[in-house]
């Protein structure tokens, strides 16, 4: 075991191999929000990679009603349980432990192993509320008394996978150019131990290839400047791709480290599990807060704060309406005077709109067509 | 592989790895020495074998793509990207093309607009290859003999054996093209023939017809075809051809009856949006247009957005981030709502009311705005027809002509009256509204009292909005008082926000608004102070919910009201707008130079202008759908002559599964409705529900693989769409549904021995549709200047363009605030007040609050009102009922008045310990329509009980139907989470008229479905999703037979998503005397002319499909093979059967911070 730098956790760690962070990392941030649970994202993952066979079963991207929703079925409770109550400093240092501390001796990680049957239902919970309804029920503010949000899931990329430190074949790895993690289709033997090491349930057995698989980020399309297809189908316009740099690096004009360290109402999810997971996601402000710190550590109450006065915060505002406007990756962006704009890694511009959509009148006769213009037709 | 085999696996593998072994070979005794090992240090490091990554990379290359257009009936209309593989479409994706659409001025819509697409059209890939694909034109065997036996009828009736007539339990066979096109023919023209003349009115009469609609026919057969492109204006050529068609059989019938041209008959249309339900009838009250509407990307504009009954983030999902960017930046959102929806989760303020209870939610906001004086009065009176007078003797309007003597009402500037027999000019040119001279009456100016001269002024329809206020009228709001007439009799008079005031303050004061809806009156007060406080910045976007109730009408009613108190009617951040399908196909003007063009002179050449001429009659499919009648109660008729549907004895349709397949009151329809139609046509791509009731299926192109372009634009967006035409070869023997219409037609002309039959659908055959398009391009005001080659050019791109309305964003009402034109109405205002007499007779000349029709603990349909002036309804007995009947056809016509305790205090009739639960059905994510959701991948998600691999063998698909009820409810009942259930709704007409049990019929009717418990819905409140696809004869027999179980007929592929029966089995038709009138004046579907009575889509029935009063009866346990419980519940983790674990987990237990 090395000892190894977590910078959400705001301490050092036990995990299976020496720190080594790739030279970019992949990570996605998602407004929650904005998500409508469409699972147009779902949909544009499973079409292009899980349509085969032994894969029927595989969403390597789902979306889950929180608290009531989860895919495999309560993945995350059962971990928690596994895990036990852990503390968190107020200062922000997790006190607890990690599934990799907290493992049994011949354990890589703290787990819970699914069954065949833990992968049914994959929507159970949509739509369900905390809390019963009586006729009149009223909410009058935020946050809500009866509650559900929207939780969708990619693999995370962490920069400690369980599933990579789980591998007794080291069939699983991190790209060095951007993080991605991936198993080795040619060399894994299905074994299955990412399976079960996973906390996020996020690698999957394929009983008909007999191999493990899992997200492989759409490095197919990232190598290529464009985003993974969850985040170019994501009609809710909630995703933004980019490569997120460890605080220490942090660029204020890159809009993952924008919102993750510079705004910091980006937050990992279960970040007291130690995978320094690289999926951010910006809480919803209607949801209770206790729930919300259990999945999101204890930065939650000043990043709803912070969501809550967007509207006195034109650069922030305009970086979550600019999300989800062009397919390929940001590296930095810029919101002035009412126009928010994107660019490559070139710096050639790649997007640019307008914070509120210009209302446009049109003179109610066109003199050159001879036509009225008008809006009841 | 199970879990066992790998733990053993895992066992021997630990064993290895302990040796230090680096296993690269099997655990099979490979010689290892053949194999290299790889040396891996640290895998987060650097690994050294990457070459295997070209798999996913060739996975995700395509050969090629291409742009086709994904249009069913949810109003975005997107254009995909189809990626090919070895000419398969292998997955599909968004364009990025919305942030590059200009208009003809240059100006473009932003990247905001990116991407469009759902999981919907994603799936298309499962639909385009799917097994329920229609293959070629089908025809049941029993049509087929019947014609080949050449359609035997019984003599003294007409009537066709029944035994030909079997639909649903019959075989299917595979035929020609050409042959399908000849049977249609033969059956059309037979029928039209067989109901002609005095023989065929006695045949109809014979067969039981209400004499009314015999009348209709005026002796026509061909009126008892019936033609629907379903939503026509999703496709202004290939689903408008099927009224095109219509129009056309004015030439059989010329032929059949051996009349002039001027004397012959079209066929019948049937309507589309208000066949939906999905029509808001109370607009063209208010506002005299179809629908007051605006592009849902307004709301960056407003304040306030009040999210009114519309699941906004699941019907509405391209346009959902306009809402949250909205809220992002400033925007309050507010949610009135039935449940705790997924609306509600991005909301600010949630307000949960009693479903059916809008119109007394939105009179109660009114009733705080009037009662605090919060209302603006300049606006009101420059604005509504709230400051005019009502003479209390006749509950008429005071005229002018009534209290100054010799008064000549001045020439109307803004509006122009044409002699009978002249034409309006062309929709481009109509700069001014336009109306017969014969309304002339109807445009009567009115009165006010003028507070400061203090006296009575007149007011001509001229004087609004900035007119008005030109000429310094200052009218009293609340005057009452004796008019001395001209005649020289007095009169008692009020104003209309006066009588409406009382209304309001008797039954509708925030703590009456409570008991009716539910909302605490705290925060009706608060709401009603937030809109007063947020003029022309309070958007209203109101959804299908309370549109579909029997009040639906007064729900708009008393929205506008709310909106027009407020200044908040017109503006891009301020209005109200109603959504559901796509229904605007006024955004389309040209298309009568298409629809109606003279079949008698058809213009072949490209690029000369059609004659147009009107030979078909349209009417509403709700007669159709409750049983083919028009709704008679007592000794009345009540509905209007103009609205008087014919018997329907043929019917063809395109783009629809909504008239069979998830028709309300579906089982009824099948077993009552069905059986006495003889000729049933449809054409599709997806063998429906309808399809499997039908007689011919006619196989169509999917929108992957149009061969010919269409056009479509939309109610809730900017862009014009083109359909552009699909790259890859056709999957399977299809044609596309223009050739499909050109086929019967030309078959119909060899019939005839008329090649005007075949010279109406010329440019199919010359492959050259783009001249009909051009033809409606170059007649649209918002598209000409538009050529349809540069439209379709950049469509293949991926870029649509903009419609030029007269705004961007196309906001309803934007003239009219400004003061520019009038609204629609007789008054030039938006109206309140509707003298009418049906208005009159129905007790609803004010806006007032009707309970739900069956939706409802109470008594049903009452009009919640203490006595009042003003109301003064015909009574039940004057129209030969009884008072006390509460039966489900008198329902719909009974005029009785409670007060609000009245209300509280009564009961529905079939209040019994069983029936005591409000069922609603409204529409999902998963599904648009019942468009795509039968599909596989977007199915198992499709709400909690997906499993791919169908574990419990009873599930009819990968999925399945289930009813959301409040736990509590469900305990109450001794239902589990997870367990079957039956519903059952009104024994007297449902799940259809005269069902017996022990019947097959009955068996496959009756609605069998899963219990979810959902904690956001209240108690007494379930609801199940309109969506599904429900079970039929041939599903019910496939769970029976087939070795998988599926409900999945093994003739025809149908695949139900119910067991038995369907949410449909609990709704049925409801007529509504006030939609069926003759007098109500509006502007016409095209253009700016005025119109009065029936209108499809405008002023007709609308059918309230939510209604539904019904009882729960356990079936079956939800466990895996019928036994325990459901395994989430189980487990431990669904509301109420939390294990330790999960409640800890749901309060955050697992977390301490510091």
């Amino acid at each position: 075991m090395s000892n190894v730098k977590n910078w959400q956790l705001k301490r050092d760690m036990q995990y299976a191999y020496d720190e080594a962070r790739p030279k970019k990392q992949w990570a996605i941030v998602f407004d929650l929000n904005k998500c409508i649970a469409c699972q147009t994202c779902t949909l544009a993952c499973k079409t292009t990679w899980t349509s085969g066979k032994g894969q029927e079963y595989m969403f390597w991207n789902n979306v889950e009603t929180k608290p009531f929703g989860s895919y495999p079925l309560g993945w995350d409770v059962n971990v928690l349980e596994k895990l036990g109550k852990q503390e968190w400093a107020k200062n922000g240092t997790y006190q607890g432990k990690t599934i990799f501390e907290a493992a049994p001796p011949e354990e890589r990680a703290v787990h819970f192993a699914p069954t065949d049957d833990d992968w049914m239902y994959p929507n159970h919970g949509e739509d369900d509320c905390v809390g019963a309804q009586n006729t009149g029920g009223h909410v009058g503010s935020l946050p809500h008394d009866k509650w559900f949000f929207y939780l969708p899931r990619t693999c995370a990329h962490c920069t400690y996978p369980a599933c990579l430190a789980a591998c007794p074949r080291k069939a699983i790895y991190k790209r060095e150019e951007d993080g991605i993690v991936l198993i080795d289709q040619s060399r894994c033997k299905g074994y299955g131990e990412c399976v079960r090491a996973c906390p996020y349930k996020k690698s999957m057995y394929n009983p008909y290839t007999r191999v493990s698989e899992k997200c492989v980020g759409c490095y197919p399309a990232v190598e290529q400047g464009i985003q993974p297809q969850c985040v170019v189908n994501c009609i809710g316009k909630i995703r933004v791709m980019g490569f997120i740099n460890p605080p220490w690096k942090a660029r204020k004009d890159n809009p993952v480290d924008y919102l993750v360290h510079t705004k910091q109402i980006a937050l990992p999810y279960y970040p007291q599990l130690g995978l320094e997971p690289n999926i951010y996601y910006i809480p919803p402000i209607h949801a209770d807060r206790a729930y919300l710190r259990q999945m999101f550590g204890p930065m939650v109450d000043q990043a709803v704060d912070r969501y809550r006065t967007l509207a006195k915060d034109p650069t922030t505002a305009g970086l979550l309406t600019l999300i989800g406007s062009t397919d390929r990756i940001l590296h930095r962006f810029t919101v002035n005077n009412g126009v928010a704009a994107g660019f490559d890694e070139r710096d050639a511009e790649l997007v640019k709109v307008p914070v509120v959509e210009p209302v446009i009148e049109r003179p109610a006769w066109d003199e050159k067509l001879e036509t009225i213009r008008t809006n009841t037709p | 592989m199970s879990t066992d085999h790998r733990l053993k696996r895992r066992a021997v593998i630990k064993g290895l790895v302990g040796l230090g072994v680096a296993t690269a070979g099997t655990t099979d005794a490979a010689p290892l020495r053949f194999l290299k090992p790889l040396a891996i240090d640290n895998p987060l490091a650097a690994y050294p074998n990457r070459s295997w990554e070209r798999v996913y990379r060739n996975i995700f290359n395509a050969d090629s793509s291409y742009v086709f257009l994904c249009a069913p009936n949810d109003t975005h209309n997107c254009l995909l990207r189809a990626y090919v593989k070895n000419g398969v479409v292998a997955r599909i994706g968004p364009t990025y093309g919305y942030g590059k659409a200009e208009d003809l001025a240059g100006n473009r819509s932003s990247a905001r607009w990116d991407p469009r697409i759902c999981q919907k059209g994603l799936a298309l890939v499962r639909r385009i290859y799917g097994d329920r694909r229609v293959k070629s034109p089908m025809v049941r065997t029993g049509f087929k003999q019947w014609a080949d036996a050449g359609f035997p009828r019984d003599p003294k009736t007409g009537a066709v054996d029944q035994k030909y007539m079997q639909r649903g339990r019959d075989t299917w066979q595979r035929v020609g093209w050409d042959e399908a096109f000849a049977l249609s023919a033969k059956a059309m023209d037979n029928i039209a023939r067989t109901y002609s003349g005095k023989k065929g009115a006695e045949f109809l009469e014979a067969q039981g017809y209400d004499h009314s609609m015999v009348e209709a026919c005026e002796g026509s057969g061909m009126q008892t075809l019936k033609l629907r492109g379903g939503m026509a204006f999703l496709g202004a050529t290939r689903i408008f051809g099927l009224y095109r068609f219509a129009n056309m059989m004015a030439l059989a019938d010329a032929a059949i009856r051996n009349v002039k041209p001027d004397d012959a008959i079209g066929a019948r249309g049937w309507d589309s949006y208000s066949w939906h339900t999905d029509l808001p009838p109370g607009h063209p009250m208010v506002t005299g247009a179809q629908t007051n509407d605006f592009d849902l990307f307004s709301v960056e504009h407003s304040k306030l957005c009040l999210v009114w009954g519309m699941n906004w983030i699941t019907t509405k999902m391209p346009d959902s981030h306009w809402l949250t960017e909205a809220r992002l930046k400033g925007t309050k959102t507010v949610a009135i709502t039935v449940e705790y929806s997924a609306t509600a989760s991005k909301c600010d303020e949630v307000i949960v009311i009693r479903p059916g209870t809008d119109p007394a939610f939105a009179l109660g906001l009114a009733q705080v705005i009037i009662s605090k004086k919060k209302y603006d009065e300049a606006w009101v009176s420059a604005n509504t027809d709230l400051p005019f007078l009502v003479r209390m003797d006749t509950l008429q309007p005071l005229r002018p002509e009534e209290v100054v003597k010799g008064y000549t009402a001045p020439k109307l500037e803004n509006l122009d009256l044409i002699a009978k027999g002249q034409k309006p000019p062309p929709v481009t040119q109509q700069k001014k509204q336009v109306a017969a001279e014969a309304m002339a009456a109807d445009f009567k100016g009115q009165v006010v009292w003028n507070a400061a001269k203090k006296a009575l002024t007149p007011i001509t329809r001229d004087e609004m909005g900035k007119t008005f206020v030109k000429t310094g009228v200052k009218p009293d709001l609340r005057y009452r008082g004796s008019v001395t007439l001209v005649s020289g009799e007095t009169v008692e008079v009020r104003t209309q926000f006066d009588l409406l005031a009382e209304y309001l303050d008797a039954n509708l004061t925030p703590e009456q608004t409570e008991k009716v809806t539910g909302a605490p009156a705290a925060a009706v007060i608060a709401l009603a102070e937030d809109i007063a406080k947020n003029p022309e910045k309070t958007i209203i976007p109101v959804g299908m919910g309370p549109n579909q109730f029997f009040n639906a009408d007064l729900k708009d009613r008393a929205i506008f009201l709310v909106a027009a108190l407020t200044r908040n009617l017109g503006f891009p951040g301020g209005n109200v707008g109603s959504y559901a399908g796509n229904y605007r196909t006024a955004i389309f003007g040209g298309m009568p130079s298409y629809v109606v063009e003279d079949p008698f002179n058809p213009t072949t050449d490209a690029n000369a202008k059609p004659k147009v001429k009107k030979y078909l009659h349209y009417e509403s499919l709700h007669y159709f759908n409750y049983g083919d009648r028009p709704l008679r109660q007592g000794n009345t008729l009540f509905t209007g002559k103009g609205h008087l549907p014919a018997p329907t004895k043929a019917m063809w349709l395109n783009n629809s599964n909504s008239v069979i397949g998830n028709v309300k009151w579906h089982y009824d329809v099948v077993n009552n409705t069905l059986p006495r139609i003889e000729f049933i046509a449809f054409s599709d791509w997806w063998w429906t529900g309808s399809c499997e009731y039908a007689d011919v299926v006619f196989a169509c192109d999917s929108w992957a693989e149009f061969k010919h372009p269409d056009m479509t634009a939309s109610c809730t967006n900017p862009f014009v769409q083109m359909y552009p035409k699909g790259q890859i070869k056709r999957v399977f023997d299809t044609k596309s549904d223009m050739e499909i219409i050109a086929g019967v037609s030309k078959a119909l002309g060899t019939l005839y021995k008329d090649e005007r039959f075949a010279k109406m659908w010329k440019f199919v055959d010359d492959d050259n549709v783009e001249a009909y398009l051009q033809r409606i391009i170059d007649d649209t005001p918002g598209l000409k200047g538009y050529r349809v080659e540069v439209l379709l050019q950049k469509a293949m791109q991926g870029v649509p363009m903009l419609v030029n309305n007269r705004t961007y964003p196309r906001i309803s009402s934007y003239e009219q605030a400004k003061g520019e034109q009038p609204w629609h109405t007789k008054t030039g205002r938006v109206e309140f007040y509707r003298p009418e007499q049906d208005f009159l007779d129905a007790g609803e000349n004010l806006v007032v609050y009707r309970e739900p029709v069956d939706s409802t603990v109470y008594e049903p349909n009452v009009i919640v009102a203490r006595p009042h002036p003003a109301i003064r309804p015909r009574t039940p007995e004057s129209y030969g009922l009884s008072r006390d009947d509460q039966s489900v056809e008198v329902r719909q016509v009974r005029n009785v008045l409670k007060s609000t305790d009245e209300l509280l205090a009564s009961k529905h009739p079939l209040t019994s310990k069983d029936y005591r639960y409000i069922y609603h059905t409204p529409k999902y994510r998963h599904g648009a329509h019942t468009t795509p959701v039968d599909t596989d991948f977007t199915g198992v998600l499709f709400g909690p009980f997906g499993d791919v691999y169908r574990r419990d063998k009873r599930l009819p698909s990968v999925t399945e139907a289930y009813v959301d009820i409040n736990p509590l409810d469900a305990k109450e009942l001794g239902l589990e989470d997870g367990d079957y259930v039956y519903i059952d709704a009104d024994p007297s007409d449902r799940p259809y008229r005269n069902w017996k049990p022990g019947t097959e019929a009955y068996k496959v009717a009756r609605l069998l479905l899963r219990v979810r418990y959902y904690p956001g819905t209240p108690r007494r409140i379930t609801r199940t999703w309109h969506n599904m696809y429900g079970a039929s004869f041939g599903s019910v027999k496939g769970a029976e037979t087939r070795p998988d179980g599926l409900a999945k007929n093994p003739l025809t592929n149908y695949q139900a998503m119910y067991r038995s029966g369907s949410h449909q089995s609990a709704t049925r038709a409801w007529l509504r005397p006030t939609l069926m009138t003759e007098t109500l004046v509006h502007k016409d579907i095209f253009g700016q002319v005025l119109m009065k009575g029936f209108a499809p889509d405008i002023h007709c029935p609308v059918g309230a499909p939510r209604e539904a009063f019904v009882k729960f009866t356990k079936a079956e346990e939800g466990g895996l093979s019928g036994r325990g419980l459901w395994r989430p519940a189980a487990l431990g983790l669904r509301p109420t059967y939390e294990r330790e674990g999960m409640k800890q987990y749901l309060v955050g237990g697992f977390t301490k911070i510091g």
